[in-house]
């Protein structure tokens, strides 16, 4: 799944590394030549010592003295060897790793923070020439591990724990994201749970969006609350509500109109449907394949009603894997599936670790 | 909108341009560097992206001296226009009837799209019909019956799993209409199956045109997808939708640049007048703040009677006018799309820095207004002026808003005054001299 990335990340891994070796390549031939004098000193020294017959007790007296003498090297060569990189340098040396993150569908946005994390730790700072290679890989390895930092989220776990019935969940993101298709595996996938589940057409604009909806339903035998086209789709949310609660329903999933995120009118319908029907869990569906798109959009539907979930769909389409970085970082919120076809089954877990070692093993 | 990232740090270099003592290499090189990373702000592919700005560098190095240090513009001008395909690429209805059939991934806007132009060739007086060969999806078809309906044109539908038979069961009578649209499965690029099923329908539909739909937010990976769309079904054109979002388009240059194909058509929302012609030239203008005055003049002729536009024009040159002016013409403009986009198709708005959040809200008012409105008698409507406490709270109660909703339409109606008062005398030919001596410079 992340080959692709992968592949590309330790080869630019490499120029970057031999880029930051090449920056202390020089001292390193002085301290070499410098080493090798005080050693040939050092043992002319030692010979002449020897032809002076020296006794046991002598001998005994040296050790503490070479001792002395090679720490005092070591001195030398930790400050020659140990180089300081100026930030046009790091700018200069980071640029590839950058193509390949931006080549990879990572954010600019998100790439920034990865590059303030690495300077951060090798700008200004000695570093030692045989280090460099180890802190760049730790640091880049932090700083994903950083943008994934979110809690592990088991979603039917998360139900089952809930005291209070039904549990909702409100689908939401941009036009064509596939929030329908989407929701309808969630369910299917809740419902071999055991646990009973009503679906909701909150989408009252697009058109068929209420049959595509109903298909699905159909299909999985589950009951669906619908409404009219050009109903209010937080009424519609209300009355399924309701009838989840009448019947002991387990989990109510609503499905809403795509909507740009940039469309105030369409955004503060979102935050309706939000203030009446409370949902317990809000998901936004966000495509893989969305570039640096995807930024602004988690960071507007989070600002408007606040994300507590995300499950980025097309995933079979792309195996550059970028959109996962750009959107965890935005929202800090968890990734809980990735969707990768069209059938009701295609729902895969999210698994952090996974994915950190793909991009960087 | 597209790019216009672009054009804010396109700006800002070039103040920096102006700005350093020396105008040698390393001030170029800091230039393109700027304009590279703007482009791969868009989404633009990485490689394009260098092909690209060593262009413009080659070209600035050799062709901008000291005391032209604006001809920098000109150049990135013209290169992006011609990255774009430089002349406007419309589609040519040469042959009865002519099949246009619909590619993309699930999710880009096939079905709005071909509702969306079954509305603009109807209006242009063809004959539209659309087919219905997605046979995977939920409810495709009714998607596609329900856009045909609201752009008034015949669509064809049978319930089947085999495309190819669908075709063939309609494949007479369509030979009746000017245009056929023909929608297929959204589908993954790298799918077998999706592909086999699209090259068979290539070889037996035969059609004339073959439009690869690409949504404006997607990222790299827009250039595997175009190739394999491209391998399996030969595109010859593009469409971009999502273009309303803040998505900036660069994916669907890159399948433009891929394919080899030009981008027909943009898409601008989920309404079905949210089409337009896609010029480069005007695109590039707009993506650099100068304005596309031949969309804008495109949607008024086809969206407003010659009467309303003369009248508005009037109006807005005699810098005199009343309430329900201002109706009228927030109407008008309504007509021709949301606001935002408007503006920024008049030249010299484009370089206003105005914030998107107030033409949403704008839009939002226009019906409240409209309420307001008509609570106020004719002597209100006619001279606002006289509106004082006492009548706003009148107003207020009849229509069901708040006294200071009342004052924020007044104070709005003070405001366009105004502006219309700055406006006043100004030469409309004039302005489009000032704007067409800009693109030449």
């Amino acid at each position: 799944m992340f080959k692709f990335l992968k592949e590309k990340l330790s080869k630019a891994l490499n120029v970057f590394k031999e880029k930051a070796e090449e920056e202390i390549e020089e001292p390193k031939e002085e301290i070499k030549e410098e080493v090798k004098e005080k050693v040939q000193v050092k043992t002319e020294k030692k010979k002449e010592e020897k032809k002076e017959e020296k006794s046991v007790e002598r001998e005994i007296k040296e050790e503490p003295k070479k001792e002395e003498k090679i720490s005092f090297i070591q001195k030398i060569k930790e400050k020659v060897t140990t180089k300081v990189i100026d930030e046009e340098k790091f700018e200069e040396m980071f640029w590839d790793l950058e193509l390949v993150l931006m080549e990879n569908n990572v954010a600019v946005e998100v790439i920034e923070k990865i590059k303030e994390d690495l300077k951060m730790d090798i700008v200004n700072v000695p570093i030692k020439r045989n280090e460099i290679s180890e802190i760049v890989e730790k640091t880049l390895r932090k700083s994903l591990e950083d943008l994934l930092n979110f809690e592990e989220f088991n979603l039917v776990e998360k139900i089952k724990n809930n005291d209070e019935k039904p549990f909702v969940i409100v689908f939401f993101g941009i036009n064509g994201s596939g929030k329908t298709t989407t929701l309808s595996k969630v369910a299917n996938l809740l419902k071999k749970e055991g646990l009973s589940c009503v679906l909701v057409a909150g989408d009252t604009w697009r058109k068929a969006a209420i049959e595509q909806i109903e298909d699905w339903a159909n299909k999985l035998n589950i009951k669906l609350i619908k409404g009219q086209y050009g109903a209010d789709p937080a009424a519609i949310g209300f009355d399924a509500v309701a009838y989840a609660k009448k019947n002991k329903i387990d989990v109510v999933l609503m499905d809403t109109a795509g909507r740009q995120h940039a469309n105030v009118n369409l955004m503060d319908e979102l935050k309706k449907i939000n203030r009446v029907v409370k949902p317990n869990l809000k998901i936004f569906i966000g495509e893989s394949i969305t570039g640096n798109d995807a930024v602004n959009q988690a960071k507007e539907f989070d600002r408007a009603i606040g994300i507590d979930g995300i499950i980025l769909t097309k995933f079979d389409a792309d195996e550059k894997g970028g959109a996962v970085i750009s959107v965890s970082y935005v929202t800090l919120k968890p990734i809980i599936y990735l969707g990768c076809g069209q059938n009701a089954s295609d729902l895969k877990n999210f698994d952090k670790e996974e994915v950190i070692e793909a991009i960087l093993a | 909108m597209v790019l216009d990232k672009l054009s804010t740090s396109l700006k800002e270099s070039l103040k920096k341009l102006a700005k350093s003592i020396f105008l040698d290499e390393r001030a170029i090189n800091e230039f393109v560097k700027e304009i590279q990373k703007a482009l791969l702000k868009a989404d633009v592919n990485v490689q394009l992206v260098f092909d690209l700005t060593s262009k413009i560098k080659e070209r600035a190095l050799k062709e901008v001296k000291e005391g032209n240090r604006e001809k920098i513009i000109k150049i990135v001008y013209e290169e992006l226009v011609e990255f774009l395909g430089r002349e406007k690429s419309e589609i040519k209805i040469e042959k009865k009837p002519f099949k246009i059939m619909f590619v993309g991934i699930y999710g880009s806007g096939k079905s709005t799209t071909i509702g969306k132009l079954a509305r603009y060739y109807s209006k242009r007086g063809y004959k539209v019909a659309t087919l219905g060969l997605d046979v995977h999806r939920p409810a495709a078809f009714e998607q596609l019956r329900q856009v045909s309906e609201e752009a008034k044109v015949k669509s064809f539908i049978f319930k089947d799993k085999d495309p190819v038979k669908i075709y063939k069961k309609f494949e007479k009578e369509l030979n009746e209409f000017d245009i056929v649209l023909i929608d297929t499965a959204g589908r993954d690029a790298l799918s077998k199956e999706l592909i086999e099923e699209i090259s068979l329908l290539n070889k037996e539909i035969k059609p004339d045109e073959k439009i690869l739909v690409m949504g404006a937010d997607i990222g790299q990976a827009a250039k595997n997808l175009a190739e394999g769309f491209h391998k399996s079904s030969g595109v010859t054109g593009i469409i971009i939708t999502k273009l309303d979002g803040t998505a900036k388009g660069g994916g669907a240059l890159t399948g433009a640049s891929v394919t080899g194909a030009k981008i027909k058509f943009i898409g601008l929302g989920e309404k079905l007048e949210d089409i337009e012609v896609f010029n480069p030239a005007g695109f590039v203008s707009r993506m650099l703040g100068m304005g596309d005055i031949e969309a804008l003049l495109e949607k008024f002729d086809t969206e407003v009677s010659k009467e309303q536009a003369e009248d508005l024009g009037k109006k807005l040159l005699k810098g005199e006018f009343n309430f329900v002016d201002l109706y009228e013409q927030m109407q008008t403009m309504k007509k021709l799309g949301p606001l935002n986009k408007i503006v920024e198709m008049v030249p010299g708005f484009g370089s206003l820095n105005i914030p998107k959040e107030m033409f949403d809200v704008q839009e939002g008012k226009i019906d409240k207004w409209k309420d307001m409105m008509a609570s106020m008698t004719k002597k209100e409507l006619e001279d606002p002026d006289i509106i004082t406490t006492d009548r706003i709270a009148r107003i207020s109660s009849g229509s069901g808003t708040t006294t200071a909703e009342v004052k924020d339409l007044l104070k709005q109606y003070k405001q366009s005054k105004k502006m219309m008062k700055m406006l006043k005398g100004k030469d409309p030919s004039k302005l489009m001299k000032k704007f067409r001596n800009l693109k030449l410079k």
